[in-house]
């Protein structure tokens, strides 16, 4: 169905759905760690707005196309998760989500005061889907980067899904149930928090890296604490541990601030409310609603 | 012998929870530690499975120290244990419970791609694991339902499936109702009595450490008071002096 979208929908539905596309892969990247790893990220913005700028610096400052800056974008923000997940994973709890955050709030500062590569308060503009390689040129039309943005998301979930329901994917559980007890276990579990850490960046990473050239632009609201949040409530309305549920979560997110905001500035106030509403008494967020209402087993891809 | 313990030492401040502990438990001897409550039982795991590091003193395993070593490096040395306070994963099966334990001994079981071999394995190896402790009725039931009873023997069936050479019980019957007591005892003497098991066991109740252990080792404030076979134990003063006399 969504294959076919490009087909029937309106062109700025397309943009909303492409955006959408976009959030869903960055919410949940942050799944692997919330809901499956129980690693709580006040700061998961980091990784979209590292994406972002390095895939953007990229388009701008290299002759490389699109198609292979935006995964070198995503590997590098993994590869930069691994330090940062290094001295975050010495905490715990609470900790271990401040942390997140001042790494996070680090990047920011960056982002705002290095100007020469950042743009500074301007951001960088003006970001261009150059087409490659050898001339392909499909990916660069709205319909094209629609398509491009379905592909990575399709792989990204086939890949976590895969993910959890590994080996690796049951010490994860094990980590987020009883980590002493995985301890006891014999397995080192720093070393598996690291790992899944370095992917959900480098997949937050990817998310970023395909919004800079579908926006244009890259500054620095998206590296920002309030889009932490946001992509942590997207997580959560949507049903956390479920990676189908966060991708809902985050449309659901982008359609209620697209409404809302037609009517009151201070739609953020009444997403406030639903995200309270859905704390109270939908604990299991939206997918938890609909495999009730449908029948099917709950959180069948836990 | 497989396990030396020599001046083990722990101070927490002012206290000294384990005072110059030395001690040696031989291959496939089932050793029991007693002592009243704070006699330093569960501090005296705790270091030998590196959760905490001794202040002063050694902890040696089959001739080789364990001092400084993490702990899932001393677990992989085959040291298994299990908790006071029952420690399990409460949203798996009890049959993912077991095969996350024995998953930690198969070789590569970090891999997050083509692992359904190593599942397999480890399934199986579960399974029979579960079989041994009576388990295999409640295998697909959550651990956080079971009864009190069966998640103590299902946390043993965890230390069992990982095959260790020395398994570590604490306060197996922890608990445990009368009925639930004698269906443990007999269930861990039918394992512990092949002799091929090196067990050190933590234990309040004095009818199961009398019925399970080779030799008994009695705490008293962090200190070896006593060591022995259970009729010399029987009959030492001094541990009925603090311990079995009057008081219990």
């Amino acid at each position: 169905m969504l294959a076919l979208a490009p087909f029937a929908l309106p062109l700025y539905a397309m943009t909303l759905l492409t955006e959408a596309l976009i959030l869903g892969l960055f919410a949940m990247s942050l799944d692997l760690m919330v809901g499956y790893t129980r690693l709580l990220s006040f700061g998961h913005a980091a990784a979209f707005g590292f994406g972002a700028y390095a895939s953007g610096w990229l388009l701008l400052h290299t002759q490389i196309s699109m198609l292979c800056a935006v995964p070198l974008a995503a590997l590098l923000a993994g590869i930069v998760a691994i330090g940062v997940a290094w001295v975050c994973t010495y905490a715990t709890g609470v900790s271990f989500s401040m942390l997140t955050l001042a790494f996070a709030q680090l990047l920011y500062a960056i982002a705002f005061k290095w100007t020469s590569v950042t743009g500074g308060s301007d951001g960088l503009a003006g970001i261009p889907r150059r087409p490659g390689p050898f001339g392909f040129a499909a990916f660069g039309s709205r319909a094209g980067f629609y398509y491009l943005t379905l592909i990575a998301l399709t792989a990204a979930f086939a890949f976590c899904r895969a993910l959890v329901h590994s080996p690796f994917g049951a010490v994860l559980r094990g980590i987020r149930e009883n980590e002493a007890k995985t301890l006891a276990l014999g397995y080192n579990t720093r070393l598996y928090k690291i790992a899944v850490v370095a992917l959900a960046y480098a997949l937050g990473g990817l998310a970023g890296a395909l919004y800079a050239p579908f926006a244009g632009f890259a500054n620095t609201e998206l590296v920002f604490w309030l889009f932490s949040g946001q992509v942590l409530i997207m997580v959560i309305v949507g049903g956390s541990g479920t990676l189908i549920g966060p991708i809902l979560g985050a449309a659901f997110f982008l359609v209620v601030e697209h409404q809302l905001s037609n009517y009151t500035e201070a739609w953020a106030l009444f997403f406030g409310l639903i995200f309270i509403a859905f704390v109270i008494f939908a604990p299991e967020g939206i997918w938890g609603l609909l495999t009730a209402r449908f029948g099917r087993a709950g959180g069948e891809t836990r | 012998m497989l396990l030396e313990l020599d001046g083990l030492t722990r101070r927490f401040g002012g206290l000294v929870a384990v005072d110059r502990v030395s001690m040696k438990v031989a291959e496939g001897e089932v050793r029991a530690v007693i002592g009243p409550n704070g006699a330093g039982k569960s501090t005296l795991f705790n270091l030998i499975t590196g959760v905490i590091k001794p202040s002063d003193g050694t902890v040696r395993f089959a001739g080789e120290g364990l001092t400084g070593l993490s702990v899932p490096r001393i677990c992989q040395r085959g040291i298994a244990r299990t908790f006071q306070l029952t420690a399990l994963f409460p949203e798996m099966t009890a049959r993912e419970n077991v095969r996350l334990a024995a998953q930690a001994r198969e070789p590569r079981h970090w891999r997050f791609l083509g692992g359904g071999a190593i599942f397999a394995k480890a399934g199986k190896r579960a399974d029979s694991a579960l079989e041994l402790l009576g388990l295999t009725g409640v295998a697909d039931r959550l651990a956080g339902v079971l009864s009190h009873g069966d998640q103590r023997l299902l946390e043993i069936a965890m230390a069992l499936v990982q095959n260790p050479r020395l398994l570590l019980l604490d306060e197996p019957t922890q608990g445990l109702s009368v009925e639930e007591t004698a269906h443990a005892v007999e269930t861990l003497a039918a394992l512990l009595g092949h002799g091929n098991m090196t067990v050190l066991l933590v234990e309040h109740d004095m009818e199961v450490v009398f019925q399970l252990a080779d030799k008994i080792t009695v705490l008293h404030r962090g200190a070896v008071i006593a060591d022995g076979s259970p009729q010399t134990i029987r009959d030492d003063t001094e541990v009925q002096r603090a311990y079995l006399g009057g008081l219990s």
